[in-house]
């Protein structure tokens, strides 16, 4: 029956509310080709008989179905943009690998276009005070603490500060620092967070 | 240079800059560090903190975290040696000093500013300033003055300044002779606390455990210690009248309530918290035949059946719980026991069984020396230990810690007390732990093997001598520490400027490296040769 697999499609992308899915590109390649088919088919029959007003109603079933399919794609394409949009929020403009194969080239580019123009929009905030641009998508929920302090795991060697402070990080020394500062160090893995 | 006002040029000097805490491996500073912790924390001030052992530690770790850093803070380390000649520092960085350990070194005393004490300890009878420092000036001058006066005013010059050295010398000597400890450097850090209007229950726990330190470990006298507590109780009191009566029963709160003197009762059997606690377990003279008999005879005393006693605590019977102080306090006399109750402090929680002081103090004691966790990791856990929220799973750790050790002490006391292997050198006793024992691994670190000598030495109380103790420390060395007879109502050790006479004297390659003078380390195959140097000192 008509419409049957854009369900199918649909159904599949509902059962995954919260992250996105692999690029059901054979699936979308099988509507397209029943959507051209019952195009062809309505134009065979609206082209044979102008005069002939049996046939209308079939034109006009092809015609529902033909919407009914363009509705759902669009709506498939559009959950998946937005499930784009936060994978932008959460892993930054690199993506890693396995998360850059779920995507279809086309979404990649879409994707690409899409930081360039939070990255533009994020360096232009601040510019009359003389920032830089402040990174939006660093803390997504507002901080607890100003300063944390963390527990060195590793001999990492000196970190520089942005004031200027040069802090030795060596094995079990406990430092009390800016929560920007160490952001990246917990998340290599160097520091540890002591509640 | 002492500082008057702690908050105004101690702590706001502090404020907006990054400090480096230079924190000692005792129970005392790791409760200090944690409430200057707290203070930094609230105040959002930067710091980097690094645990050090003794001199040579303080010396490198100053060395690595110097860039930059215009404070540094040392706690319970550093205050007996002159600062500024051991870690050469640029000119304007300022060191703040809070050490309990004295005597205080006088270059760090009349240091201009670079070196501030942060308070003043009026037990201590410091020289004056120009008893003790001379110009030398005069070296000059006395060539212009042999020229215009002759040669009386020279000679005269020149035994003046003999008497004045001779006088100095004296009083250098009696000054550092004994090495003795302060009030506990966490009450001063307790009262920088409520100064700066952040004295919570957290801050005042850390103070109680301090105290309960200082009394368990006999740094100081018990009358000291008390008057040294005073003002934690005042404390405790205000902020138990602070509290209203709904307020009670959802925040942990110190009280102060008359407790048995029994280390780590609630988390063990009554039994072995008896024969394992260095107040009692010494009198009953577990280490001979009668002594198993004596301890049955104490239990029945205090009418608590045997099978009870050895359950653990927790599993006992409820009204034997609640009848443990009075009978304790009732059958104590008949053994010639000294009192075993006496007020201590307590953490009481809403959702978590009541923690005492003195069962923390053994905790940390159990952490930082610890047989299979490096000091610096168990140093992380200490500070854990302390919080009066979380899971309490670092304190579980420390308390399980501090069991085992406490077993191997009192193993290792009765084998030698059994063995009569405390032998007579002079004027003083002594007694080794023998390499490859079970309870070596155990008493390789100060702490415990005091704890030990304090066993053997309590056990002797009639006829009371300084003691000696050695274990095995690492790698062909062994670890030395002297105990002052009566520790525990004269505290005050000379062994501390022995050590170091002896050292030079006997020429062993003497390790004078921690921070307590009367600890040192020195090869095995020295020790007899440096012990002979020493009785012939103290003779």
């Amino acid at each position: 029956m008509f419409g049957e697999k854009v369900i199918e499609l649909l159904k599949e992308a509902d059962r995954n509310r919260e992250t996105i899915d692999q690029f059901n590109d054979e699936k979308i390649r099988q509507i397209i080709e029943e959507m051209h088919v019952l195009f062809k088919m309505n134009m065979d029959d609206a082209n044979a008989t102008t005069e002939n007003k049996s046939l209308w109603t079939t034109v006009q079933v092809r015609h529902s179905a033909l919407e009914r399919n363009k509705r759902c794609l669009l709506a498939y394409l559009y959950n998946r943009m937005d499930k784009i949009k936060t994978l932008r929020w959460e892993f930054g403009s690199v993506l890693p690998p396995d998360v850059r194969e779920l995507l279809s080239d086309t979404e990649y580019d879409w994707f690409s276009k899409y930081s360039t123009n939070l990255a533009q929009y994020m360096r232009s905030l601040g510019e009359d005070i003389g920032y830089s641009g402040i990174d939006l998508t660093e803390n997504l929920r507002p901080p607890k603490w100003l300063y944390i302090e963390v527990l060195c795991l590793t001999d990492y060697g000196k970190l520089e500060l942005e004031d200027g402070d040069v802090v030795m990080l060596k094995k079990n020394s406990r430092h009390f620092l800016p929560t920007s500062e160490c952001q990246t160090l917990i998340r290599q893995g160097v520091l540890k967070q002591i509640v | 240079m002492f500082i008057e006002d702690i908050r105004n040029d101690f702590y706001n000097v502090l404020l907006g800059n990054r400090v480096l805490l230079l924190v000692h491996y005792d129970v005392d500073a790791i409760c200090a560090c944690k409430i200057l912790q707290e203070l930094f924390r609230c105040d959002n001030v930067s710091y980097t903190l690094v645990p050090v052992g003794g001199l040579s530690e303080l010396k490198s770790a100053y060395e690595e975290n110097n860039e930059e850093v215009k404070y540094v803070v040392l706690v319970n380390c550093g205050g007996t040696v002159d600062l500024v000649d051991i870690l050469q520092p640029d000119e304007h960085v300022v060191f703040f000093v809070l050490d309990s350990h004295k005597p205080t070194d006088i270059c760090n005393v009349y240091s201009d500013g670079q070196v501030r004490l942060l308070y003043k300890d009026e037990e201590e009878n410091i020289p004056n300033f120009d008893d003790i420092f001379r110009d030398d000036e005069d070296q000059e001058n006395e060539e212009e003055l042999e020229a215009r006066h002759g040669l009386e005013a020279l000679v005269e010059r020149r035994r003046a300044r003999k008497a004045w050295e001779e006088r100095r010398h004296t009083l250098m000597f009696n000054y550092t002779q004994f090495s003795y400890y302060g009030k506990p450097s966490t009450s001063v850090a307790l009262e920088l606390a409520v100064r700066a209007s952040r004295c919570t229950a957290a801050a005042l726990w850390c103070a109680s455990v301090a105290a309960a330190a200082h009394a368990a470990l006999h740094c100081r006298s018990p009358a000291r210690c008390l008057l040294d507590a005073e003002p934690l109780h005042r404390y405790v009191a205000a902020a138990q009248r602070k509290t209203t009566d709904d307020d009670v029963h959802q925040a942990a709160r110190v009280v102060v309530e008359k407790d048995v003197w029994l280390p780590l009762y609630r988390w063990w059997s009554v039994e072995g918290a008896i024969s394992h606690a260095a107040a009692l377990a010494p009198q009953l003279r577990l280490h001979t035949h009668s002594g198993a008999a004596r301890l049955r005879q104490l239990l029945a005393d205090m009418g608590f059946p045997l099978q009870q006693a050895r359950q653990a605590y927790r599993s006992m019977d409820v009204e034997l719980r609640r009848a443990l102080l009075p009978a304790l306090e009732a059958a104590a006399p008949r053994q010639r026991l000294p009192a075993p109750a006496r007020a201590a402090f307590l953490l009481q929680r809403p959702h978590a069984p009541t923690l005492a002081a003195l069962d923390v103090v053994y905790a940390i004691m159990g952490l930082i020396e610890n047989e299979s966790t490096p000091r610096a990791e168990g140093f992380q856990h200490a500070l854990a230990a302390l919080a009066v929220g979380g899971d309490g799973e670092s304190l579980q750790r420390g308390v399980a810690a501090a069991r085992r050790a406490l077993e191997a002490v009192a193993r290792a006391a009765h084998g030698t007390l059994a063995a009569r292997a405390v032998l007579l050198a002079g004027p003083f006793n002594y007694f080794i732990v023998q390499e490859g024992s079970p309870e070596a691994a155990a008493l390789r670190g100060p702490l415990w093997l005091a704890e030990a000598a304090r066993w053997v030495g309590a056990a002797h109380s009639h006829a009371p001598r300084p003691l000696l103790a050695s274990a095995p420390g690492a790698d062909g060395d062994c670890l030395l520490l002297g105990l002052p007879p009566r520790f525990d109502q004269e505290p005050r050790n000379l062994f501390g400027a022995a050590f170091e006479q002896a050292a030079t004297k006997s020429g062993a390659s003497v390790s004078l490296d921690f921070v307590d003078s009367s600890i040192i380390s020195l090869p095995v195959s020295q020790r007899a040769q440096f012990l002979d140097a020493l009785t012939a000192l103290l003779a």
